[in-house]
C-alpha cells in the first residue's frame, strides 16, 4: 500500500506531530503509515484523510 | 475505556509506576530477609533488572506522549499488544512442555512443580515484553 500522506502534510505545512495529534495516535505510526508499513483500521484512515481534507482514495493507494 | 482517556491514561502511568516500586520493594525485601543468597537469587537479579528497565521506559515513553499531547497508546500499539500476548501465551504452553521434556532428557527426572511455575511465568513474560517491542518497533 503506497500513502499520499507526506505530500499531502507538506501542503498543509503540517508536521508528522501536528498530524498525529489531529487524528489521536503516535507520531510513529504516522511514520509508519507514510512508509506505507502499517495498514490501518478503517477508522484511522478516515481520520488521516479528514484531517488532511482529502478522501480515503486519494490518500490511501492500494496496489 | 478507562485506557483511552487522558485520566485514564494517567492513572495508568500512576499504576505502572507503583507495580514497579511494588516488585523492587518485595524483592529488595526478599533478598534481605535471607541470611545467604543462593545461586537462584543471583540468578534473578538479572530478571528484576529486565522488568525494572522495561517497565521504566515503557512508562517514560507514555508519559513523553502524554506532555505533547499525544496518545500514550494507539491502535498500533494495542495491536502489537495483543499479538504480544499470543507470543506469550504460546511461550507459556511450550516452556512448559519444553522445561519438562528437557529435564527428563537432561537429568532423567520430572522438575518439582514450583520450579515448572517459575520457567512459564518467566519464558512467557520474556517472550511477551521481546514480542511487544519487536511489533511496536516494526509497524505491520
Amino acid at each position: 500500500m503506497k500513502t499520499r500522506i507526506k505530500e499531502l502534510r507538506a501542503r498543509y505545512d503540517m508536521t508528522q506531530e501536528d498530524l498525529a495529534r489531529k487524528v489521536g495516535a503516535r507520531r510513529e505510526t504516522i511514520v509508519f503509515l507514510e512508509k506505507g508499513k502499517y495498514n490501518p483500521s478503517l477508522k484511522l484512515a478516515y481520520d488521516v484523510a479528514k484531517a488532511l481534507n482529502s478522501t480515503i482514495e486519494e490518500v490511501f493507494i492500494f496496489e | 475505556m478507562l485506557n483511552e482517556t487522558k485520566a485514564g491514561q494517567k492513572i495508568v502511568i500512576i499504576m505502572g509506576i507503583g507495580i514497579t516500586a511494588l516488585v523492587v520493594g518485595t524483592f529488595a525485601y526478599y533478598m534481605l530477609a535471607n541470611s545467604s543468597i543462593d545461586l537462584f537469587e543471583i540468578l534473578s537479579i538479572p530478571i528484576i533488572l529486565i522488568i525494572i528497565l522495561t517497565s521504566t521506559y515503557i512508562i517514560l515513553d507514555r508519559y513523553k506522549n502524554i506532555k505533547k499531547g499525544l496518545p500514550a497508546q494507539d491502535e498500533r500499539l494495542k495491536l502489537a499488544g495483543y499479538r504480544a500476548g499470543y507470543m506469550g501465551f504460546i511461550g507459556a504452553i511450550w516452556s512448559a512442555v519444553g522445561y519438562n521434556m528437557l529435564n527428563i532428557i537432561l537429568f532423567d527426572q520430572e522438575p518439582r512443580g514450583g520450579l515448572v511455575v517459575a520457567a512459564v511465568v518467566l519464558i512467557s513474560g520474556i517472550v511477551f515484553m521481546l514480542s511487544y517491542f519487536y511489533f511496536s518497533r516494526k509497524g505491520e
